[in-house]
């Protein structure tokens, strides 16, 4: 199909600042340079998605080609290695062109810096450090105040006024997961990031997966920072905070500390949370396996009664998805509610019975790798006469802040283990939630005993791990094949309900998680710098390693579950479980149909007719 | 061919040297300095200066600005003043996506303003050289690298002239207009702005690329089929590796907005509507009248399209074959007029039905005539007689095609067929053989294969199905038996060496002549006005090729009222050549109706500045660029598409359509005039 290849030719020779290098034919300058240690400062670009849109032009090089009198300027990030090219990075005019670029930049970048969330871990900053900003002659406040702000969404926050025209979001949001819900709007100094369909961030094709707040280089996009209203609640006598935290919190939290990444912190986190005051300490661990349970069952039931296939329902963006994309597989959709809801409404509901507490005064705080589950807290049939199950909840990055507000350093903590005796033990199972095919593996585990009575011999199910985007396997659970498929990314998910719309692919079961990775690396989970998902192998393994040193590893074996239903619920899909765990969703499709007069009066720097 | 052309362009500098250096007051032209400041005014021919002359009747052009420099012919030509305004357009079509463009053309047009008014600017002169340098050197795309360099080129050869100018209190306004275009802009007929729908695909946004091309005309899917693409022939992208697929992503964009994304047309898209009595007719329902009538209705005419056949679409309904173009696609889009309230009439013959008085006489305010070319040349051969059993015209042969298709009428084909002709409509009838049960079919053109005006990628595909070609071979005579056709006589050509334009000629090799067995002879060599449309009473001359006479650009014929376009004016030619001529006539005769006159356009005037001086030049790219693939349709299999008529060539993937978006280089350049008075609007 590609009609022009690069011819395979020998190894280009070219020198940076005297230095003799080799490069491959059509390789950047800045490629090569960085395969030979040598910074050049960028800030648009980004490797790991191979996004070089050439927009921020800092990343500037002098090049003299032979056969030519003058050297040139270029951008190292789309301009190839010529052999015989000679490359300075820091000559003093490099240097200058680099500083004034920045400013530039700066002409119109909200500089209130010390107010910013990535006030000390912001590339922008980084960037004006290296190039050795000196002044900021450009910067007008008025224009800054011309760009906007969008604070519609529960969940997500796009700050215009920090943007600085990347396009790493929309690179992420159209190319990586497929929902293309940003595209580029306006023109000169109105260009910003925009919505392609929806008149706001909350009412548009936007499912607040949040993958692209983890490519933004400054503070433009971001949750909705709601630490203050966690401490509104910590230092309210009256209210008695129940706290609980994702499966994959525990093996994303310690690097923001120092700690290696990978690092299991729960033992951490639970002593953290002491520390700050938290009255009760949960696992949402222990409501993953819950949802195993109720999921188990009624995927067994969709079987016997030959409805195929059934999705999972614990990812909130992955809903939003399906309500905004594809209403028309709503039915297809699992009724279970997520783990983090099942936490909530069981806190709220059993915990207080239990416990003897007044459920009115309880506040449930949930810590996510997740901005989808802001999203998902506020949804209208997750509360009940106006009382949600969770009332706030903080991705990974704002406990960090959190923690920060608190003066609590992690990493100085002992490890602390959680004492609630009714919501806090988990199975090896309800673990491995936070990961692609770990959903799968753990239904598969109990479904296995609810249709052969025994349990499953070989329990890793190896078959159903791994990191393409779509896998699929036939798992003998007794006499029945069940054919599964995982699914991670939007883009994947995007592919597979086609697919099943179409009818060229057979599934009874799948899973589907909107983040690439899984929850291991969500929206909500820490940034990095330059970087998409360091650490998802890192953490993986950690939660594997959690699985396999349980003692119990089966959601149905969890003593804690067993008890939930023996005192409470009676049966898994009863008709008390059904009530408090289960849920329905809603077709929230946009409208896609445009006019061509909506779409004239749109248009700019055409020569309009009409 | 109506209107302009486009022509590649030289150096630039030659032409402009020997016909401005005389009356050339000062400038700075692609490196050279220019300066005759000094001299006595006496000695200096200054009148001899033809071509910069007047921009307009009566209004001479002072200075003139562009991408390599600027060119003062007046000494009182204040700079400051004509910078402002040049950087100022360059501030408005900036895309803003990099930094020196976004923000450099905004606050060194912020500083000339601030020169010009007399006040104290954020920017001194070495200050705006700084940016200016900056926004040269690094800006992404061809607007920010160039709109800065004829302000470098006064700033560092003038600085006494401008620092004299904001020594006095205030510059005076000047009059003048600005303009931008790019290589492929100016190489279209319809001067569709190609990187801003391509940039609307970047930006993720298809609906608002097809939004663009719909500014210009209807037929968007369809064009994204068959155009000829003068745009990638001038797409600067060919020097570095290959053109930008422009045409693959115009298609993109039609086809990605149908279904649940499609883009309504509705009746309140016409801003104002005009009383009952504005009533236009337009005569044949092709490419030039549905683009014509398109562009009436939207600004509020009421059309009625009268065409002779029972279809609209014209020669790319009965022209272009199914398996280049379905023929749902072409009419969704020849729809659209109807969506706008227009009248499709059917079965209305010029010259049968109606004459042109008639249509006056019927209410119509103006006329247009957009009658196409379908009468089929001869081969001018001994004993050729198109009544003999298997004699086609191309044309006459894709009718038939068109009727197989649509199961009006099933043709079937058996034997040898054989084509003579080049062009695109050689290559239909070729491949639509193939496709009605033709054992083999043959090719004769008496040219080599490089001299074909038939498409590349038409040519290639018509190989691939297994079409045999004869190079440089010509029918002598039609052979012929009981009336039907049973073969050709040939005759070998050799090239002659090439004349004065480098052109080689062919000539015949005396003793070649051979005979080759057919069933069918299809004649594609061209095409002319059907005979008997056009009658002496109906006023409307026509010239010596056969063809209605209309002038070039406002398209108006010898009779007031009537206007005349497409094929019918030009001779046979492209899809986008009529749509264009199609929007000129909406615009003359708007233009004659409401003033009764058609009046000066100032961008096609200033179209024709940049074309007799051959700017936009693409000689060169600078900068290494790193290689890019280009796209290609996904096609069927050779094997199994040749006995089929569905579309051959597939829409490409969004992913693919972004790739290639990126591709564009987006050489804009704008350029200026400096006039003695205001220019006057021209029709929009």
């Amino acid at each position: 199909m590609n009609s022009y290849t690069v011819e395979p030719s020998a190894l280009i020779k070219a020198s940076i600042n005297g230095q003799a290098v080799t490069a491959e034919a059509n390789e950047t300058i800045l490629s090569c340079a960085r395969r030979h240690q040598i910074h050049i400062p960028t800030l648009c670009e980004m490797q790991d998605i191979d996004h070089a849109p050439g927009t921020c032009r800092v990343c500037l090089v002098e090049i003299h080609m032979p056969g030519r009198e003058q050297p040139q300027t270029v951008t190292s990030c789309n301009t190839p290695v010529h052999d015989g090219m000679e490359i300075q990075t820091r000559t003093p005019r490099i240097r200058e062109m680099q500083r004034l670029q920045v400013e530039l930049l700066l002409a119109d970048h909200n500089q209130d810096c010390a107010t910013c969330v990535r006030h000390g871990n912001c590339e922008l900053q980084d960037v004006c450090q290296f190039v050795g900003l000196q002044s900021n002659r450009f910067f007008d406040p008025v224009r800054v105040a011309s760009r906007k702000v969008d604070r519609t969404s529960p969940a997500l926050i796009r700050d215009m006024t920090k943007c600085i025209r990347c396009q790493r979001c929309v690179a992420l949001c159209r190319d990586g997961q497929g929902v293309d819900a940003l595209v580029i709007t306006g023109t000169g100094q109105d260009t910003a990031v925009g919505l392609h369909y929806g008149p706001s961030q909350k009412d548009s094709t936007c499912v607040t997966c949040g993958q692209c707040v983890l490519v933004c280089p400054t503070g433009a996009l971001g949750a909705r920072d709601e630490t203050d209203a966690a401490l509104d609640m910590l230092y309210d006598p009256e209210i008695i905070t129940v706290f609980q935290f994702a499966p994959a919190v525990r093996v994303g939290f310690g690097e923001e500390f120092g700690m290696p990444p990978g690092s299991n912190v729960e033992g951490e986190i639970i002593s953290a949370l002491r520390q700050m005051g938290a009255d009760i300490v949960l696992d949402t661990n222990f409501a993953a396996d819950v949802v195993i349970m109720e999921e188990s069952t009624e995927l067994l039931r969709h079987l016997s009664a030959n409805r195929r296939p059934t999705f999972t329902s614990c990812c909130p963006a992955w809903i939003n998805f399906a309500e905004r994309h594809y209403p028309d597989i709503l039915p297809l959709l699992s009724s279970t509610k997520s783990p983090q809801q099942c936490l909530g409404k069981i806190a709220k509901t059993y915990l207080p019975e239990r416990m003897g507490l007044d459920p009115a005064r309880i506040r449930v705080i949930s810590i996510m790798p997740c901005t989808a589950k802001k999203d998902e807290r506020v949804r209208g049939q997750l509360a009940e006469n106006g009382v949600p199950e969770v009332d706030l909840v903080l991705t990974t990055r704002e406990f960090a802040r959190l923690l920060k507000r608190q003066g609590i350093n992690l990493a100085t903590l002992e490890k602390s283990t959680f004492d609630n005796p009714y919501m806090t033990n988990y199975s090896g199972a309800g673990a491995i939630f936070g990961t692609t095919g770990g959903v799968m593996e753990a239904a598969v585990r109990t479904m296995y005993k609810t249709v052969t009575g025994k349990e499953l011999d070989q329990m890793e199910l190896t078959q159903l791990r791994g990191f393409e985007g779509i896998r699929s396997a036939t798992v003998q659970v007794g006499d029945l094949e069940v054919k599964v498929a995982m699914c991670h990314g939007l883009k994947s998910a995007r592919e597979i309900v086609e697919a099943v719309r179409a009818g060229t692919v057979d599934f009874d079961f799948i899973e589907i998680m909107a983040c690439p990775g899984g929850c291991v690396d969500g929206g909500g989970t820490l940034r990095s710098k330059k970087a998409y998902r360091p650490f998802a192998a890192k953490r993986r393994e950690t939660m594997f390693a959690i699985d396999r040193n349980a003692k119990i590893r089966q959601s149905h074996n969890n003593p804690q579950v067993k008890a939930l239903y023996e005192n409470f619920l009676e049966h898994p899909y009863s008709e008390k479980a059904h009530h408090l765990l289960h849920t329905y969703y809603t077709d929230r499709h946009i409208n896609m149909v445009r006019t061509v007069k909506e779409i004239w009066n749109e248009i700019t720097m055409s020569t309009m007719v009409y | 061919m109506q209107g302009e052309h486009w022509e590649p362009a030289g150096n630039g500098l030659g032409t402009m040297k020997e016909n401005t250096m005389a009356r050339l007051y000062y400038g700075v032209w692609n490196g050279l300095v220019l300066d005759n400041r000094g001299r006595s005014a006496a000695s200096d021919p200054f009148s001899e200066f033809e071509r910069f002359g007047d921009f307009n009747e009566g209004n001479p052009i002072r200075a003139f600005f562009g991408d390599l420099g600027f060119l003062v012919f007046d000494p009182k030509v204040s700079l400051v003043d004509a910078f402002w305004r040049y950087l100022d357009e360059a501030a408005k079509q900036s895309c803003g996506r990099c930094t020196p463009c976004r923000m450099g053309t905004v606050l060194v047009r912020d500083s000339l303003d601030r020169l010009r008014k007399g006040m104290v600017p954020q920017l001194d002169f070495e200050g705006i050289r700084a940016l200016a340098q900056q926004m040269t050197e690094t800006s992404l795309c061809g607007l920010g690298q160039t709109c800065a360099k004829a302000l470098l080129g006064a700033l560092d050869h003038f600085r006494d002239r401008l620092e004299a100018e904001v020594a006095t209190l205030r510059v005076p306004e000047q009059n003048g207009m600005t303009y931008m275009t790019a290589p492929c802009i100016q190489a279209c007929p319809s001067k569709i702005n190609v990187p801003r729908y391509i940039d609307y695909i970047r930006d993720g946004k298809p609906e608002h690329s097809l939004g663009v091309i719909l500014q210009k005309y209807p037929m968007a899917a369809t064009c994204g089929r068959v155009c000829v693409r003068f745009c990638e022939m001038a797409c600067r992208r060919n020097l570095v590796d290959q053109a930008v697929s422009i045409k693959t992503l115009k298609r993109y964009v039609a086809d990605h907005q149908k279904g649940k994304r499609e883009l309504r047309f509705n009746e309140d898209l016409i801003a104002h509507p005009l009383p009952e009595d504005m009533r236009v007719a337009v005569v044949g329902a092709g490419p030039a009248g549905v683009s014509c009538a398109y562009h009436l209705l939207l600004r509020g005419y009421h059309v009625d399209i009268l065409e002779a056949g029972g279809t609209a679409g014209g020669m790319a309904a009965i022209g272009i074959p199914a398996y280049r173009l379905p023929k749902d696609v072409l009419k969704s889009e020849t729809d659209i007029i109807t969506a706008l309230g227009g009248r499709f009439l059917f079965k209305q013959a010029l010259g049968r039905e109606y004459s042109v008085d008639d249509l006056f006489q019927r209410g119509y305010k103006a006329v247009f005539l957009a009658l196409g070319c379908q009468q089929g040349t001869r081969l001018g051969v001994k004993d050729e007689d198109p009544t003999l059993a298997g004699y086609e015209a191309g044309i006459g042969f894709l009718l038939k095609v068109h009727d197989h298709i649509a199961g009006i009428k099933i043709t079937r084909l058996s034997g040898e067929v054989v084509v003579v002709g080049g062009g695109n409509v050689a290559m239909d009838c070729v491949r639509s053989a193939l496709r009605m049960g033709a054992e083999k079919v043959h090719l004769v053109y008496r040219r080599t294969r490089e001299d074909m005006p038939a498409d590349e990628e038409e040519i290639k595909a018509a190989e691939e199905e297994g079409a045999i070609f004869h190079f440089l071979s010509n029918p002598a005579a039609v052979k012929s038996e009981d009336g039907r056709v049973i073969g050709l006589e040939l005759v070998k050509m050799r090239s002659t060496d090439a004349d004065a334009q480098g052109r080689r000629n062919v000539q015949a090799i005396p003793g070649t002549e051979h005979f080759m067995p057919c069933t069918t002879l299809i004649a594609a060599i061209g095409q002319q006005v059907q005979s008997g449309v056009i009658q002496s009473g109906d006023g409307v001359t026509m010239n010596r090729w056969n063809c209605v006479d209309a002038q070039p650009i406002n398209l108006m014929t010898s009779r007031p009222g009537v206007f005349a376009g497409g094929d019918c004016a030009s001779g046979p030619s492209t899809l986008i050549h009529a749509m264009a001529n199609g929007l000129q006539a909406a615009r003359s005769i708007d233009d004659w109706i409401q003033l009764g006159q058609v009046r000066f356009s100032p961008r096609v005037r200033m179209r024709r500045i940049l074309n007799e001086h051959k700017m936009l030049n693409s000689d060169c790219v600078d900068i290494p660029v790193k290689l890019e693939y280009r796209v290609h349709h996904p096609e069927l299999d050779p094997e199994v598409r040749k006995y089929m008529f569905e579309e051959v060539e597939r829409t490409i993937s969004p992913e693919e359509a972004y790739h290639e978006a990126k591709r564009c280089m987006r050489c804009y350049r704008i350029y200026s005039v400096i006039t003695e008075h205001p220019i006057p609007e021209g029709a929009s």
